[in-house]
């Protein structure tokens, strides 16, 4: 590239033309068209956080699409480079907009209105005749505008007025769009500062907020300084209560909060739509599930005693609670290793409905519940990834299954026994932190107030001129709308009417 | 009353309401074309008789549910219709004094009702623990008035370009001096009252029936700015209950995206209003694409998009 080519001159104008461009309404228009379209995309393709599941479906069924899809960053629309470049384009655009249009708004904010001449060419005109001198006509003039909250100056030396209204009209717009910057600030510095993550906690467990103890991974912010709580909850207990038709009515966990140093602060009922919070960090009711405690012994030595969690796997066309609850327990101390493979049912009734009848039956409460079982031996093969509710069988045999209802113990052999001594729920939390919250709702109140003057308000200008005539004055009355010009007729006749009566007497026009 | 009765009755009042809106869908229509005084007077009529029965369609639901009735899509379908010809009654009847655009609202009322009941009825239910909270009310009624401010401005923009697309034309085949008529051959015996009243119903003169473009399009363009401010706050109420329900304001989920890409193209067209080169026929085409993403929101997610809106299938 030759030096020519950009020399500062060329530079500079190609960078002015470029502010131009973006300064102009109709970029910002195509900028906003072009969000609405990219956001399109984003809701006819899964999304990463939002459907898991069917974007590896389509990686297992579709994988070239997939690629493609992954590469043009189409799973996450809303994180991708070319939709950030959208938004923050159109947010410089308004910024290139805004600068000249907030410096013009504070000019005129200061500035009184400026006098006009040839009344008689504006879109509105009106004369009439008021009693009395000029100088008078107009400071009565000045008086009606001002009751009608009009902004009105009165030049030196000639009997006139000028007189303006509807800077909300700027103000609100300007309102409104400036609010987006605080939107973003608020949107980026709670989302970077913050985590949002999953707890799972069984009934009678306290739960500490640090990284390693949620549930999955906890999504921490860019700018994420480490700083986990501490803060922690003791669940006491879950409910979760059905209507006859299986329709859930209410969820709740209850429990404690305390602090970093484990000292009690509140206690807490959190409900769906009523969160609990503590030191910023908000704690959400998500989901539920069962926990069955179990003991394994062997010649009498307890080797794993505790609440299991259980997980479920759903067929999209049952309910959840007409499935079974799964659930893993290991034992690697033994020799050779043990896994037991459990299938809960809170509900005694659904195994029997299902053995008897072929049909799954909703299960709602706890009733008499049961626990079938298999029992492997052989190699966990625990240096494996593996997930947690899934027993790896492929180094193992079989050697026993049966059933376990509550409060029974069943021997496997080898002196070794599996007790089932209660059943406990657990709650799932949805646990997080958002430091931007007020931030976002205050940009968003900005918005609205913004918003209503923007659309509802209008800029007018009136001038009134008043000349001797005879014994009385002749008032010259001008002005115009930029907004809203029909509404503007009417009040332009009422102001006026309000002129003229003013004075006292009518005296024609 | 049971539980029962009240919502038998409900779906009684809908059936009244429904045909009434028919009545008077087809009697504004042929007021549009022949101008008899009375059979205005019907339209207005049978659109008061289906206003009050849909009025207690929806008491009688809500009395049914135990609870405010906008808990599912058949009921927000409901409301909507109703305030749809409310607005109509109020913002075009009353504030705009345009009398011609009653037969295309009212089309939209049965077509959304008819959906409603065809494919989105349920039972008067409780609503599950998400729905149960005070910003349900809040949230969803701002959504349906805006939703209905924005169908009925959208409904007043095709008029807009049809009437639009048809002045463009007399003004380009008619010689200024001759008024109104296209066709000057077949021009009828009272040709001579004048330009202002309709030519006999020959295909383009019969669209001559509309009021003038520039009332049309100022109408359509006050609807929507009105409904746009709700649709914001509407918006916002969303996202301060997603935060309380879910635990964040905003997540992408196919609801959300589509209002905001909704909101986006009102705002598009907002500003094209007032943008040289964009007002009239491309604004109105920007308002138009807002529609479609409007029921998109509406109804496309709810019935064939997964996303936490669901239950309010």
């Amino acid at each position: 590239m030759s030096s020519a080519a950009w020399s500062p001159s060329s530079l500079r104008r190609s960078v002015a033309v470029t502010w131009r461009t973006l300064r102009s309404m109709r970029t910002a228009l195509i900028l906003l068209l072009l969000l609405a379209l990219a956001s399109v995309a984003g809701s006819l393709v899964p999304q990463v956080g939002v459907a898991e599941a069917r974007i590896a479906a389509m990686v297992r069924d579709h994988p070239l699409r997939a690629r493609i899809y992954e590469s043009l960053g189409l799973f996450d629309v809303y994180g991708s480079w070319w939709f950030t470049l959208i938004y923050v384009l159109l947010l410089v655009s308004l910024a290139a907009c805004l600068g000249p249009r907030l410096r013009a708004f504070l000019r005129n904010l200061r500035s009184r209105p400026t006098p006009a001449r040839e009344l008689d060419a504006m879109r509105h005109y009106a004369q009439i005749v008021v009693p009395g001198d000029p100088d008078g006509a107009i400071r009565r003039a000045r008086r009606v505008l001002r009751r009608r909250l009009f902004r009105v100056s009165v030049p030196n030396g000639a009997p006139a007025l000028a007189a303006d209204k509807g800077l909300a009209r700027e103000g609100g717009s300007l309102l409104f769009h400036l609010a987006f910057f605080v939107l973003l600030i608020g949107v980026v510095w709670g989302k970077g500062t913050g985590f949002s993550g999953q707890a799972v906690i069984v009934e009678g467990e306290t739960w500490t907020e640090a990284h390693a103890n949620y549930d999955g991974t906890v999504r921490e912010g860019r700018f994420f300084g480490e700083d986990h709580s501490g803060i922690q909850l003791r669940v006491d207990d879950f409910e979760a209560t059905y209507r006859a038709t299986g329709q859930p009515r209410d969820f709740v966990t209850r429990g404690e909060l305390l602090d970093a140093r484990g000292r009690p602060v509140e206690r807490v009922e959190i409900r769906v739509n009523h969160p609990a919070e503590l030191g910023g960090v908000r704690f959400y009711q998500f989901g539920y599930g069962w926990a069955p405690v179990i003991r394994v012994e062997r010649d009498g030595v307890p080797i794993a005693d505790g609440p299991i969690v259980c997980t479920q796997d759903a067929p999209a066309e049952l309910s959840p609670l007409q499935v079974p609850w799964s659930c893993v327990v290991r034992l690697p101390t033994l020799e050779p290793q043990v896994g037991i493979r459990f299938e809960l049912w809170p509900d005694r009734r659904g195994l029997l409905s299902l053995l008897q009848t072929g049909e799954a039956m909703p299960m709602l409460v706890q009733y008499a519940p049961v626990m079938t079982f298999e029992a492997f031996e052989g190699d966990l093969r625990a240096d494996r990834v593996q997930s947690l509710g899934v027993l790896d069988t492929v180094a193992m045999r079989r050697f026993e299954t049966g059933v376990l209802g509550a409060g029974e113990t069943v021997d496997l052999g080898g002196g070794l026994t599996v007790s089932f001594p209660e059943l406990r729920q657990y709650a799932v939390l949805t646990v997080s932190r958002d430091r931007g919250l007020w931030i976002v709702l205050f940009a968003a109140i900005l918005i609205l107030l913004g918003l209503i003057p923007a659309l509802y308000t209008s800029r007018r200008r009136l001038w009134v001129e008043a000349e001797a005539a005879g014994t009385g004055a002749v008032l010259k009355v001008g002005g115009f709308a930029l907004q809203r010009r029909s509404q503007f007729e009417e009040e332009f006749g009422k102001v006026v009417d309000e002129l003229r009566g003013a004075s006292g007497d009518r005296v024609g026009a | 009353m049971s539980g029962g009765s009240w919502a038998r009755l409900s779906t009684d009042a809908f059936t009244v309401a429904f045909f009434a809106y028919l009545i008077g869908m087809l009697a504004s229509f042929h007021h549009l074309a022949f101008r008899r005084k009375p059979v205005w007077v019907l339209a207005m009529a049978a659109t008061a008789v289906g206003v009050a029965a849909h009025l207690c369609s929806i008491v009688g639901r809500g009395i049914a549910a135990g609870r405010i009735p906008l808990g599912n899509m058949y009921e927000y379908s409901l409301l909507l219709a109703f305030l749809v010809v409310v607005a109509y009654l109020v913002l075009v009847e009353g504030v705009g004094r345009v009398r011609t655009v009653g037969g295309f609202v009212l089309a939209f009322a049965v077509i959304t009702m008819a959906v409603a009941v065809l494919f989105l009825y349920v039972g008067p239910e409780p609503l599950i623990p998400a729905l149960n909270s005070y910003w349900r009310q809040i949230h969803v009624g701002s959504m349906i008035v805006s939703s209905s401010l924005l169908a009925l401005g959208s409904v007043i923009t095709i008029l807009y370009l049809v009437k639009e697309r048809h002045e463009r034309r007399v003004a380009a085949t008619t010689p200024p001096i001759m008024g109104g008529s296209v066709h000057l051959e077949d021009a009828p015996p009272h040709f001579e009252a004048g330009a202002d009243e309709p030519a006999v119903s020959t295909g383009p003169a019969r669209r001559g029936l509309l009021p003038p473009a520039a009332t049309l399009d100022r109408l359509a363009y006050r609807t929507i700015a009105f409904a746009f401010p709700i649709w914001t706050f509407g918006i916002i109420t969303g996202a301060i209950w997603a935060e309380s329900a879910w635990g964040r304001y905003w997540g992408w989920d196919p609801k959300e995206t589509w209002s905001f890409i909704t909101w986006v193209i009102f705002a598009g067209y907002l500003h094209a209003r007032a943008t040289s080169g964009w007002k009239g026929r491309r604004a109105a085409v920007i308002a138009l694409v807002g529609f479609l993403s409007l029921l998109i929101t509406y109804y496309a997610v709810n019935l064939w998009i997964v996303g936490l809106h669901s239950y309010a299938k």
